[in-house]
């Protein structure tokens, strides 16, 4: 990530390649909306011309919501009646 | 160390007060109702933490077992639910330590930026532009799923709580005792972590 010309040929020549490893750095934050204005619309402007950068920020997002969108397994009746009967047997006070 | 009550401390008095505090004052057997509310939500916190159902169990039980033996020092300082998170979170990482050896793997950026032109996408792929509800199905939870095992565990504990849980950057931060910066870092590259197994997936899978 320090190396300027890493990660540098997926863009041409005349691209500003610093520019998309920056970008790269700061996807995440983007999507959170944890970015300044100014870095969002650098950001912004960047991926639009930068069709490598505006994938990756795609697929990023789609990965994000694809985790988001995980369902959850219900508790086996089993697991849950060993719960109960744990509970059941706490001592009675919280008390130390 | 004073034990003076602290005039500025605030209160949170979310879903779970009243219940928490029933407990902690004479009904202790109200403890069963607390469990009720929260076992769905550790025991997939645990499974996705742990690689087998029967280790995520322990998991669910020994959080529950802590959870009443510190409900007394829960100060109301912040939601319950995070509270509940903090003593799982730090249960998973005790168990792991008790169980492992192997120093843990770290995720560098470098591994996942595109090297060539092969690896960099010149249009972004159909999976990212499809219509979210015609992408899920069991087979892609299942993806998801092995590929959140998978993740080394620091980076997992991160990317479940924010991306599965929904859990803010600073409540994270908080449950992991961790700082802000630190957590965003995990979390960028938990994600790419996953991208990518999501796109060997659409890339060499049946799609």
């Amino acid at each position: 990530m320090e190396s300027d010309n890493q990660g540098s040929k997926h863009c041409d020549e005349s691209h500003d390649y610093k520019h998309c490893l920056e970008m790269f750095k700061r996807l995440s934050e983007y999507l959170d909306n944890e970015l300044d204005e100014v870095t969002c619309k650098e950001i912004e402007h960047h991926v639009k011309q930068c069709v490598p950068c505006f994938s990756c920020l795609q697929t990023l997002k789609r990965t994000v919501d694809l985790c988001k969108q995980t369902a959850n397994k219900p508790v086996p009746r089993a697991f849950s009646e060993k719960l109960k009967e744990l509970s059941q047997n706490m001592p009675k006070t919280t008390n130390p | 160390m004073t034990t003076a009550t602290n005039p500025n401390r605030k209160i949170i008095k979310d879903k779970d007060f009243e219940l928490v505090q029933a407990i902690n004052t004479d009904q202790p057997e109200l403890f069963h109702d607390l469990v009720k509310r929260y076992e769905q939500k550790l025991y997939n916190f645990s499974l996705r933490m742990c690689r087998n159902p029967s280790d995520a169990e322990d998991l669910v039980q020994e959080t529950f077992l802590n959870v009443f033996r510190y409900l007394k020092d829960f100060r109301y300082e912040t939601k319950f639910k995070n509270w509940l998170y903090r003593i799982a979170a730090s249960t998973c990482i005790k168990k792991r330590r008790r169980s492992k050896f192997a120093p843990e793997r770290e995720l560098s950026l470098e591994d996942f930026i595109p090297k060539d032109e092969a690896e960099a996408q010149q249009q972004v792929p159909d999976w990212a532009l499809m219509p979210l509800e015609k992408l899920l199905n069991e087979e892609l939870a299942n993806i998801i799923h092995q590929a959140i095992l998978s993740l080394p565990d620091k980076y997992r504990l991160v990317i479940v709580l924010r991306d599965v849980e929904g859990f803010s950057t600073a409540e994270t931060a908080h449950i992991l005792n961790l700082s802000p910066s630190n957590v965003k870092v995990r979390l960028h590259r938990a994600r790419l972590f996953l991208r990518e197994k999501l796109k060997g997936y659409f890339e060499h899978g049946e799609r």
